[in-house]
């Protein structure tokens, strides 16, 4: 393990001096920036976690600033992951990833991302992504990412010098995406995972399961700085809004949500700012019918009632900056298309999940943060099928770990992350959790070095 | 015969002081004099005041955050002069840059002008009180100076009651970590003052704090 280890540590030192030589000679900072003429921690405490003016910019509809003739920028990200134990455990000689302990390409996105004018602006990215099989190979795949197009009005007093309320619809494709605070799942932590490391398996609809398959058209509030509410109907990302799942399968039953009518979301939030401080108490709900099959309508339906709670505390100075967000989401899962056809044992299935995740950074450009995950609900063996590596042995979806990570911006646009996660439950068990082999949550455990660069 | 040196001493870094600001005044304000305003310009830097600038420092300009200074009740031309470094680049310490720069340049002169003359219309924050014994010695530091440490008494160019005048910044109720970081960055030439930099060249972190409590709380 400790030289494996140390093969990881080189092999990142060359892919990092590499890719800073490449960094440094672009020079160049992300269009926000260039809209507006301000440096990245102007919004960001570290991409994507947003500082309060951050949040403002992004609930004025991206507006802030001057529009720029080619409102373009970019990103990519590429690392290197050590698994614990790379063998499957079937005794077949068979890697987790053939990637293991090698350089792996995340993704690159370009965005179009900036104003159109003083009361509309965008955030669009679109990513080329690569997925890594067992035997090395991997595929390529290109498509829309997170999209968020805003309009904005604003409100003021009397004497019309202050803003009272902030208000704008949003048109986006992945729930909490259109989010200001990242305590919520689309921007929240972790911000950048390993592509070849093993996960969980079980996740709300909030927590990703709809991403860049809906339509999300809404409105939004907030007065005084103070008091945050939207309502959102989410729907199949098909005719006029099928721009919004570009680039996804969906022809393959399983391969995309398809969801029956339009879905509601609801989010409250309370915010507090005062000296370098800043409070946020919310809550968010959401409920969804979703197709059994999404290429066939005459499926039968499962609903999704997703409830949730969080809080971020950030403390924002100089030279020290700290920041903490938590999460808990309730979902309900009413399988009626699903238990009918035999593909779940209940009719009914609960699952929660908990985040909570605390930050430190020194002038911006250090930081360290620890993370604490922990995920449980209903025993369902035909929802979570045992299987080598990813399987369930028990029917559970319960998983519970610790992430730690260290950062190192030697640019604002430029990040070195080191990043450990590590289980001590894995898919509702412990040593044999997958029923077939004796693998154990540990083993699980990963080393992810990851570079990413934006310009 | 200890003191009387000390006096000396003292009245001649007041002298001097004086003698600067005088000069100061006499030579720098017209170069950043306010531009000619209108009520159109006027309008159209509220709007800016009150749609972009407020999102860091508050709206009517008093700020919550100490990383954004409290700008109501601010001197026009030392706004006015501060607006056009940071267009220029010529104020150049790390915060200007990463906030300031962009910001400033999308600024024309009347609407930089504009918001001069709103935010020093506007009512000053009110003064925070703060360590009881750091804001002393600031009161003696800020009044009188400190000349076993060359440290001219702020009052001389930022009034007694710190609202500063002309080019010279309002202190009264500023943000104190605002007023430390300044200090720090004006010692350090990060920012450029040619004046301050004479003036607090051996002052201390602790004497930076000191007097930093003390205007916040007037």
């Amino acid at each position: 393990m400790a030289s494996a280890f140390r093969d990881t540590v080189l092999r990142s030192g060359f892919l990092v001096a590499a890719l800073a030589l490449a960094a440094t000679a672009v020079q160049a900072v992300p269009s926000y920036a260039r809209q507006t003429g301000q440096n990245c921690v102007a919004c960001h405490v570290s991409f994507p976690e947003l500082t309060p003016y951050g949040r403002w910019f992004k609930l004025s509809g991206y507006t802030i600033g001057v529009r720029q003739v080619v409102p373009l920028a970019g990103m990519a990200l590429v690392g290197v992951t050590r698994t614990k134990n790379n063998d499957d455990g079937t005794g077949t000689n068979t890697p987790v990833t053939a990637r293991d302990g090698l350089p792996a390409f995340n993704q690159a996105s370009v965005f179009l991302a900036g104003k159109a004018t003083d009361n509309v602006g965008a955030f669009v990215q679109y990513t080329f992504a690569e997925s890594y099989a067992t035997d090395g190979t991997s595929v390529g795949h290109s498509g829309i990412d997170n999209a968020d197009l805003r309009w904005v009005g604003r409100m003021g007093n009397e004497s019309a010098d202050v803003v009272k309320l902030l208000y704008g619809l949003t048109v986006h494709n992945n729930p909490t995406a259109q989010d200001v605070w990242n305590s919520t799942p689309a921007f929240g932590f972790p911000f950048t995972a390993s592509p070849t490391a093993v996960g969980p398996t079980a996740a709300t609809q909030l927590e990703g399961a709809l991403a860049q398959q809906v339509a999300g058209i809404g409105g939004y509030g907030f007065y005084d700085r103070t008091w945050y509410g939207e309502l959102t109907a989410y729907r199949t990302a098909d005719g006029l809004f099928s721009v919004l799942r570009h680039g996804q399968d969906i022809g393959t039953p399983g391969g995309v949500a398809r969801l029956k009518g339009y879905n509601p979301y609801v989010r409250v939030a309370y915010n507090k700012e005062w000296d370098a401080h800043s409070l946020m108490l919310g809550a968010f709900g959401l409920r969804v019918k979703r197709y059994v099959d999404n290429t066939d309508p005459a499926s039968g339906t499962d609903s999704y009632t997703d409830g949730g709670v969080d809080a971020q505390y950030q403390y924002i100075s100089n030279p020290h900056t700290f920041t903490a967000q938590a999460r808990y989401i309730r979902e309900r899962q009413n399988y009626n298309g699903s238990f009918a056809q035999g593909l779940t044992a209940n009719q009914k299935d609960t699952l929660h999940t908990t985040s909570v995740k605390a930050t430190y950074y020194f002038e911006h450009q250090y930081g360290v943060t620890v993370s604490r995950f922990s995920s449980g609900g209903t025993t369902d063996a035909l929802l979570y099928p045992s299987g080598a590596v990813s399987g369930s042995g028990n029917g559970g979806p319960a998983s519970r770990g610790y992430v730690a990570e260290l950062d190192y911006l030697p640019l604002q646009n430029v990040r070195l992350m080191l990043q450990y996660v590590a289980y001590s439950k894995f898919n509702g068990g412990g040593t044999g959790y997958d029923g077939v082999t004796a693998r154990t949550p540990g083993d699980n455990n990963s080393l992810f070095f990851n570079l990413w660069v934006a310009f | 015969m200890v003191s009387t040196t000390v006096d000396r001493q003292a009245r001649s870094l007041g002298f001097i002081a004086l003698a600067t600001w005088a000069v100061a005044v006499l030579i720098i304000s017209p170069t950043v004099r306010a531009q000619e305003k209108s009520p159109a310009t006027d309008k159209a830097a509220q709007t800016v005041a009150a749609s972009i600038c407020s999102s860091c420092h508050g709206p009517l300009g008093v700020s919550t955050s100490p990383l954004f200074p409290n700008l109501a009740g601010q001197q026009e031309l030392y706004l006015a002069a501060q607006l056009k470094a940071f267009k220029a680049k010529t104020r150049g310490e790390a915060d200007a840059h990463d906030y300031m720069w962009g910001m400033a340049t999308l600024l024309d002169d009347s609407v930089s002008a504009g918001l001069a003359h709103y935010y020093a219309g506007q009512p000053p924050a009110q003064g925070i009180p703060g360590n009881a014994q750091l804001t002393a010695r600031g009161k003696v530091l800020y009044e009188r100076g400190d000349a076993s440490h060359n440290v001219v008494a702020c009052a001389t160019c930022h009034g007694e009651g710190a609202e500063g005048t002309s080019i010279f910044p309002r202190l009264a109720g500023q943000h104190a970590a605002y007023v430390v970081r300044q200090l720090e960055v004006i010692q350090h030439k990060f920012r450029d003052s040619p004046i301050m930099h004479g003036v607090i060249k051996d002052l201390t972190v602790d004497d930076m704090k000191s007097v930093a409590q003390y205007v916040q709380s007037k």
